[in-house]
């Protein structure tokens, strides 16, 4: 029985270090290569050695996929290719193309030169890695190689996420990554086809939760920028050039529009630039009101939100500023966070998650005294907020990919420990297939029943055809006579004469013969006629002949009268048939061993 | 509505909500509740009520909220689903066994109970564990009441009639109210550790002791304009029984406050401000357990009111304003058919965190403002 394998290096009941591996139709696939937040060791990354204890990658690999930029997600990426050993090609959508390298060099910069770690990737190796990529567009069949193709729907989530189509022969998966169910100011929903596919490998990080609504989280951040600006302080936002600092741009303009509000917003210029590179290039992959507003005027063009100068930061009065990079490790954000961090009146609001190291990741943990490079120490007395606008699916979410995919098997990956027995229970129970929560380094292998595809002869359907009989049905199974041929890799149903052609054979006829005795007290001829008027009656439908030469034919059954020297009456019948017609054969053979009717005659 | 218009509105209720809300939380579930029952400070449970199939949760509130300190580093704002069961008929009443980890719940047609057990470390799944059969043959369901005790046992019927205490472990029937009125249950609760309110549809209130068996004393319905009002109560206690005020709510808005001391006088009545023609069979008035005077109001519509009783006379002809509308159920729904609120419970302990549940699955968590603290 062919089957799936599907085991969880790095994601199966443990959040962060994303890393699948999928063993479909004798292909062996990579799902992610994420590398874990918490930890500084070994273990932030997958452990490899599950795939070879010493050697490349690339012999036991036929493909990477990785499903968008984060680096739970892609931060083991140059590891495993460069330093590990990968040549194979790795397959990411065109976003995810352009800003994982990004991050994963700010990620590589904190790392080694702040925290000065060695025996890590280096620039030259992410930008080696990155040459092994290989593009996916949305909706577009990749051909991986003969047999192993790759299809990518949109995932909502961050720009550029991706669910992907792994399919192999009839055998196929997919893999979710992270995605979000409902749309948002700068994304659009999660969409797959109904494309059946034997096991749907999906994230559960928020399978257990309810979300709160996008609006409410809209509405707390407005109200401690707004909180803020009243009592004359000035707001910090570090963000990420491509995060969501465009879409709390829309809400903060949108809001001082409302409120008319005079407090001046400033985004600095690095982050203009680059976002605008990128939403030109990325545009589809944005919701359809970015679009047309795109389409009007430069995603930046606001009326509230002008670019920032660094002067600017020693105004008096309130402020708002976005500015990068959003962990506060450098840049413009850490020199604003620098002189506004002693003021209790000030607020910085972190909009998203800070690798361990940075200035944001020590505030978000509460540490108040900082201690900056030259052994000075920062005081941080200004307000820290932390919100989280990611976007995640819902148990509510996971229900609905589920009914849009219609897969055979479920797989949660990425989810907590033990508790999901009732998330099990709801996915069996509504959906009727089998779910699977595989922890790291454990195996899950499903069993799939591919069709096999044969071609059947014209020929033989339209004799199918031409013997009548109900039209096809596609709801029922019909039986069908004919040759099968196996043929190098293909296979075919013909008739037997098409195929005694093909083959070149001769065609042997196989017939059998049988003797039924029978008491009647008349002639022999009128016997074969009171045989023949039985059969009539009895077998309506079918070809009877008396023949003139002493036989009575049902269809090429052939039946012939004669009686025994010593008694007259003691008829021997003698049946003939063809191997084709067997069943109707033994039928008239035990039909004439019970004798003939009286009444007949 | 057009959905850009419906947008704008929700656009002006949710910058209006940055004055009138410390708190606000807003989800949806797969499918509507009409019960949400405290079963700690920071867990609640919410069922649903379709005719066939449905699921029980005990969902764990947003750290966010119930976080006092730091508030703002704690960025967890979503329910956590704790616990989660299967049952196959609606869950119309729920109840929570305190002290333990057992629900009791009634499908609204028979008045028999259904017992569950919140599963323990290992496992997520909320398992059925037994049945207590009620008295009555009519059909209707059953309220559900239940009391801290030594051995669990909750107090339930579907009429006056056949109200019994029941205890868990063994199913017997531990206590019987005797009377011979066969009047319709709106509510039921304890008061204190044994004295227990039963308050019928015709507005009649019995108190009476688990540890007697004297008859109960009733209190006659208020007096009323109309004929066939409905009625619901609620109870408040007091450190003592004749503290104790009850309060009476019927289908067409009459609020009417008693004390238990003088039963059958009322201390004040107002006729409240709700859309009475709106109503439906799950109006709800709750006191509020920490702030004195303060009642809410659910069930006329798609909004939850919260008054101030103390404002409130003799004169029952006086249109009482309410202090504070959460309309946000109202406002965030786009669909066709009005959404109606169909359960809502105070925060045991945060004075004014309140829950609320809606006909469209929605589930709103908030802590209101007092209007005159608001700028």
């Amino acid at each position: 029985m062919p089957e799936i394998k599907v085991t969880p290096l790095g994601a199966g009941q443990d959040v962060g270090r994303s890393c699948i591996l999928v063993s479909i139709g004798g292909k062996n696939i990579m799902l992610d290569c994420g590398m874990h937040m918490g930890y500084n060791d070994d273990r932030r990354f997958p452990d490899f050695s599950y795939i070879t204890q010493n050697g490349r990658l690339t012999d036991f690999l036929d493909c990477v996929i990785i499903s968008h930029f984060h680096l739970d997600h892609c931060g083991a990426l140059p590891y495993m290719s460069e330093m590990v050993g990968y040549d194979g090609p790795i397959y990411m959508t065109h976003p995810t193309k352009a800003i994982c390298p990004i991050l994963l060099e700010d990620f590589r910069k904190i790392t080694v030169d702040k925290k000065g770690e060695t025996n890590f990737f280096t620039s030259q190796m992410i930008k080696d890695c990155m040459k092994k990529v290989v593009p996916l567009n949305l909706h577009q069949t990749v051909q991986v190689d003969d047999e192993l193709e790759l299809k990518a729907y949109y995932a909502g989530h961050v720009l550029g996420a991706a669910m992907v189509l792994i399919k192999v022969g009839s055998e196929s998966v997919v893999y979710t990554g992270d995605y979000n169910m409902t749309p948002d100011r700068h994304l659009g929903a999660a969409w797959i086809d109904k494309c059946r596919p034997d096991i749907l490998i999906s994230e559960s990080t928020y399978a257990t939760t309810i979300r709160d609504s996008k609006r409410c989280r809209e509405r707390d951040f407005l109200k401690k920028v707004h909180e803020s600006i009243e009592r004359g302080g000035k707001v910090l936002i570090p963000v990420f050039a491509l995060g969501r600092a465009q879409e709390l741009c829309i809400l903060l303009e949108t809001f001082w529009e409302r409120m008319n509000l005079k407090a001046p917003i400033y985004f600095s210029t690095g982050l203009t630039e680059k976002a605008n590179h990128y939403y030109k290039l990325f545009i589809t992959w944005t919701n359809q009101k970015i679009r047309k507003t795109f389409v009007q005027r430069n995603m930046f063009e606001f009326k509230h939100i002008k670019a920032f100068d660094r002067s600017y930061a020693d105004n008096p009065g309130p402020m708002v500023v976005f500015a990068t990079p959003g962990m506060l490790h450098a840049g413009q954000s850490l020199q604003i966070f620098k002189k506004w961090a002693g003021n209790e009146k000030n607020m910085v609001i972190m909009p998203g998650y800070c690798v361990q190291g940075t200035i944001g990741h020590k505030i978000l943990n509460g540490q108040r005294k900082l201690e900056m490079e030259g052994r000075s120490t920062l005081d941080v007395k200004l307000q820290v907020e932390y919100m989280s606008f990611s976007a995640h699916a819902d148990a509510k979410g996971i229900m609905q990919l589920i009914r849009m995919a219609e897969p055979r098997n479920m797989l949660l990956v990425h989810g907590e420990a033990l508790k999901m027995e009732f998330l099990k229970g709801k996915i069996e129970q509504e959906f009727n297939i089998d779910c699977y929560m595989p922890a790291n380094g454990e195996t899950i292998t499903v069993s799939t029943n591919p069709s096999v595809p044969v071609d059947i002869s014209l020929n033989l359907l339209k004799r199918e055809m031409a013997l009548g009989g109900p039209l096809p049905d596609p709801k029922k199974p019909r039986t069908m006579h004919g040759t099968l041929i196996m043929k190098e890799n293909s296979m075919k149903l013909v008739s037997s004469e098409q195929a005694l052609k093909e083959l070149g054979l001769n065609e042997h006829q196989l017939r059998f013969t049988c003797r039924v005795q029978l008491q009647d007290p008349h002639s022999d001829l009128d016997t074969l006629h009171r045989i023949y008027t039985h059969l009539k009656s009895l077998l309506k439908g079918y070809t009877i002949q008396h023949v003139p030469d002493g036989t009575v034919m049902v269809e090429s059954i052939v039946i012939k009268v004669s009686s025994s020297a010593e008694d007259p009456n003691n008829k021997v019948l003698l049946l003939s048939w063809s191997y084709q017609d067997e069943d109707l054969g033994s039928f008239l053979s035990s039909l004439l061993k019970k004798g003939l009717p009286s009444g007949l005659c | 509505m057009e959905d850009s218009e419906f947008e704008d509105v929700l656009d002006d209720w949710f910058i209006e909500s940055l004055k009138t809300y410390k708190d606000l939380h807003v989800y949806q579930l797969e499918h509507p509740t009409k019960v949400i029952e405290w079963t700690s400070e920071k867990t609640v449970c919410v069922a649903g009520y379709t005719s066939s199939k449905n699921e029980i949760l005990e969902l764990r509130l947003p750290l966010k909220l119930l976080a006092d300190k730091n508030k703002g580093l704690c960025a967890e704002r979503d329910f956590k689903v704790t616990y989660g069961g299967f049952t196959e008929g609606a869950v119309c009443c729920l109840t929570h066994v305190p002290g333990t980890r057992c629900l009791v719940t009634n499908d609204g047609l028979s008045s028999d109970l259904q017992l569950w057990e919140l599963g323990g470390d290992d496992s997520d799944v909320i398992r059925r564990t037994g049945l207590v059969q009620g008295r009555s043959l009519s059909d209707g369901g059953s309220k559900i009441a239940a009391q801290l005790s030594p051995s669990p046992q909750v107090l339930h019927g579907g009429l006056i009639s056949d109200v019994l205490l029941t205890e868990l472990s063994s199913g017997l029937t531990v206590y019987k109210l005797e009377t011979q009125s066969s009047d319709r249950l709106s509510s039921l609760q304890f008061e204190s550790e044994a004295v227990f309110l039963a308050g019928c549809t015709n507005g009649s209130v019995y108190v009476a002791d688990t540890r007697t068996s004297a008859a109960p004393q009733l209190l006659p319905p208020p007096e009323s304009s109309h004929e066939s009002v409905q009625w619901w109560a609620d109870v408040c206690a007091g450190p003592h029984l004749s503290c104790s005020r009850l309060i009476r709510l019927s289908s067409v808005g009459v609020a009417v406050v008693s004390d238990l001391r003088n039963a059958g006088t009322s201390v004040s009545r107002a006729q409240l401000d709700v859309n009475a023609q709106r109503s439906n069979p799950d109006i709800r008035v709750c006191w509020s357990p920490t702030l004195h005077d303060y009642v809410s109001v659910s069930g006329f519509g798609g909004v939850v009111e919260i008054y101030n009783v103390s404002s409130w006379s003799t004169d029952s002809q006086v249109v009482a304003e309410s202090l504070f509308q959460h309309r946000g159920h109202a406002v965030s729904s786009n669909v066709d058919v009005s959404v109606v609120v169909t359960a809502h419970t105070w925060h045991p302990e945060r004075p004014r965190t309140l829950m609320s549940a809606a006909s469209d699955g929605s589930v709103h968590v908030w802590d209101w403002v007092e209007p005159h603290q608001s700028a």
